[in-house]
């Protein structure tokens, strides 16, 4: 009796030692297999053409990244919010960059003004309607009417109908004392390389492009923030999330 | 005895009382085997320790330190180069690049240049209070925090006030009377002329409260304020004679509701945060610091 309860047990401890063993070795190669499958995606171009299962794969973690951590801000499907000034990023309208997944992935790193000196910290809109607009800049502020003009200016380069009086006196501002120029560029079409807004095009970051909604952008200033996640996300996940967020502006 | 004799195949096998040296020479050796793969593993993975190979993040290491595969990517883009269409050639360059200001780096770190350099010590104390700043906005606020924040201060989400005030100035045996001729409706420039008076200029157009303020002086400014829209005010004395202000049209600020302010908030909140931030690393670092100060300072 005692015998056979013995064989049993020693029967069991060797089944259990034996899957353990099977256990540690399967887990050990599915780690080795992952770690050889993060490789690849990481020693890859960021813009290379991935292979349809290992990019499906590398969505699927990408999404999972953006829901815990970029929703908040841009929203589940990652339109964005402009009252929060949370850019679009199902669009095909980049503030930052020209939507190169690399571009992408080191704005998620390091950040918008995030005080991470590898982030993206050139720029600020000054408040025109503050005694000092800019603590970086010497700027004298706009009467109410000059932002008027400035709006008048911006709405006819945006083709709309505006008094040719306020249009001219809006252009001066803009390329003069108002030193608008110099971030939006001469066009008013923005410069991505400082994330200055296409100020001509119907995106807008905040508000609705309204004259209110713009006469506040001008008055009060901008200076929206985004985290960088260096250390807070892995390598891989940082480019899982940045191929998912350039996925988002891809859809049909 | 029955140790030596040979085991019955498979039931053998599973029985541990019994000696199996072929059982005994795979379990080992599988085990062995194991502890290799996870030793391996940890050795080429875990951070702080000494490896051989380059993981797949960096595209180098420097004395263990990885230069990091986003930041030559940002590199080479920075040189107006597509990472994709970068040549070989333009790689090792900004490679040789990166690995040289890695060395230098970790060369400055044994000099200690930060002791005797003023530049390199300003750039420091920045970074640091970069650091505690970077930590600071890392965490969202949630939208009952902000409105925390917006209801604490609430008096910052409001319009400038605009206004398009005339300050006009009379002598003073004369205020009276041209106060009631402009209350009447009477054109200021009608009434200047008429009462020996004249517009002091401190004011063109349509003005932020701020511009005016700054324009009229704290006196005036304070009168022209309290107007509404087609009001004169009393005549207020100064130096060069009686004031009178005439309010064209006096728009106060007004209270942006929760949502319109939502973005302003968020700003500010992530500024608070980050001041706050800072202040508790400059009293930790007070805290755990042994500092001695001179007598003569104390």
């Amino acid at each position: 009796m005692s015998g056979k309860v013995a064989g049993a047990i020693t029967k069991r401890t060797l089944a259990a030692a034996v899957a353990m063993l099977s256990l540690g070795v399967v887990l050990v190669a599915g780690m080795a297999q992952s770690q050889a499958r993060e490789g690849r995606l990481l020693r890859l171009d960021p813009d290379a053409r991935l292979a349809p299962d290992q990019r499906t794969a590398a969505l699927a973690a990408g999404r999972r990244v953006f829901r815990a951590q970029c929703a908040g801000c841009h929203g589940p499907d990652g339109r964005g919010d402009t009252g929060y000034g949370a850019p679009n990023l199902a669009d095909r309208d980049w503030l930052y960059g020209t939507g190169a997944v690399g571009e992408i992935e080191q704005t998620i790193a390091y950040g918008i003004r995030s005080h991470q000196p590898k982030g993206w910290n050139l720029a600020d809109m000054p408040a025109f309607g503050a005694p000092r607009p800019s603590a970086k800049e010497r700027l004298d502020p706009l009467s109410p009417g000059d932002i008027g003009d400035v709006i008048a200016f911006l709405s006819a380069r945006r083709g709309a109908t505006a008094s040719a009086e306020a249009v001219a006196r809006g252009r001066a501002i803009y390329q003069g004392r108002g030193g608008c120029y110099d971030c939006h560029g001469g066009d008013a079409a923005g410069d991505p390389a400082i994330g200055a807004p296409n100020l001509i095009d119907a995106v807008w970051l905040y508000g609705d492009g309204s004259p209110p909604s713009v006469f506040r952008s001008i008055a009060q200033g901008r200076r929206g923030v985004m985290p960088g996640f260096a250390g807070r996300l892995s390598a891989v996940q940082l480019r899982q999330v940045s191929l998912y967020v350039k996925s988002l502006s891809e859809a049909p | 005895m029955t140790a030596t004799a040979p085991p019955a195949a498979g039931v053998a096998w599973l029985d541990i009382r019994t000696v199996h040296p072929r059982r005994a020479l795979i379990l080992m050796g599988a085990g062995a085997g194991l502890g290799l793969v996870l030793a391996g593993a940890a050795l080429f993975t875990a951070k702080g320790t000494t490896t051989l190979v380059v993981p797949a993040d960096a595209v180098a290491m420097v004395n263990q330190q990885p230069i990091s595969r986003i930041d030559f990517d940002g590199q080479l883009r920075a040189l107006a180069v597509d990472p994709a269409k970068a040549t070989p050639a333009m790689r090792r360059q900004v490679l040789n690049d990166m690995i040289r200001e890695e060395l230098y780096v970790q060369r400055a770190k044994e000099l200690d240049v930060g002791l005797v350099d003023p530049e390199v010590r300003s750039a420091m104390v920045k970074a640091v209070e970069a650091q505690a700043a970077a930590d600071a906005i890392t965490s969202k606020p949630d939208s009952a925090e902000l409105r925390g924040f917006y209801d604490k201060h609430r008096d910052k989400y409001a319009s400038e006030g605009v206004m398009v005030v005339r300050d006009l100035v009379f002598p003073p045996a004369a205020a009276a009377q041209a106060r009631t001729a402009l209350a009447a409706g009477a054109a200021p420039e009608v009434v200047a002329t008429r009462f020996g008076g004249r517009d002091t200029g401190k004011t063109s157009g349509e003005e932020f409260y701020f511009a005016a303020r700054i324009h009229l002086g704290e006196a005036l400014f304070t009168a022209a304020r309290a107007l509404k829209t087609g009001e004169v005010s009393e005549a207020i004395a100064d130096a060069d004679g009686a004031h009178l202000l005439v309010m064209a049209r006096n728009t106060p600020p007004a209270q942006y509701d929760f949502e319109t302010a939502r973005a302003q908030v968020a700003t500010d909140y992530q500024a608070a945060a980050v001041a706050r931030y800072q202040g508790a690393e400059d009293g930790f670092l007070r805290r755990r610091a042994n500092v001695l100060v001179a007598k003569d300072l104390k």
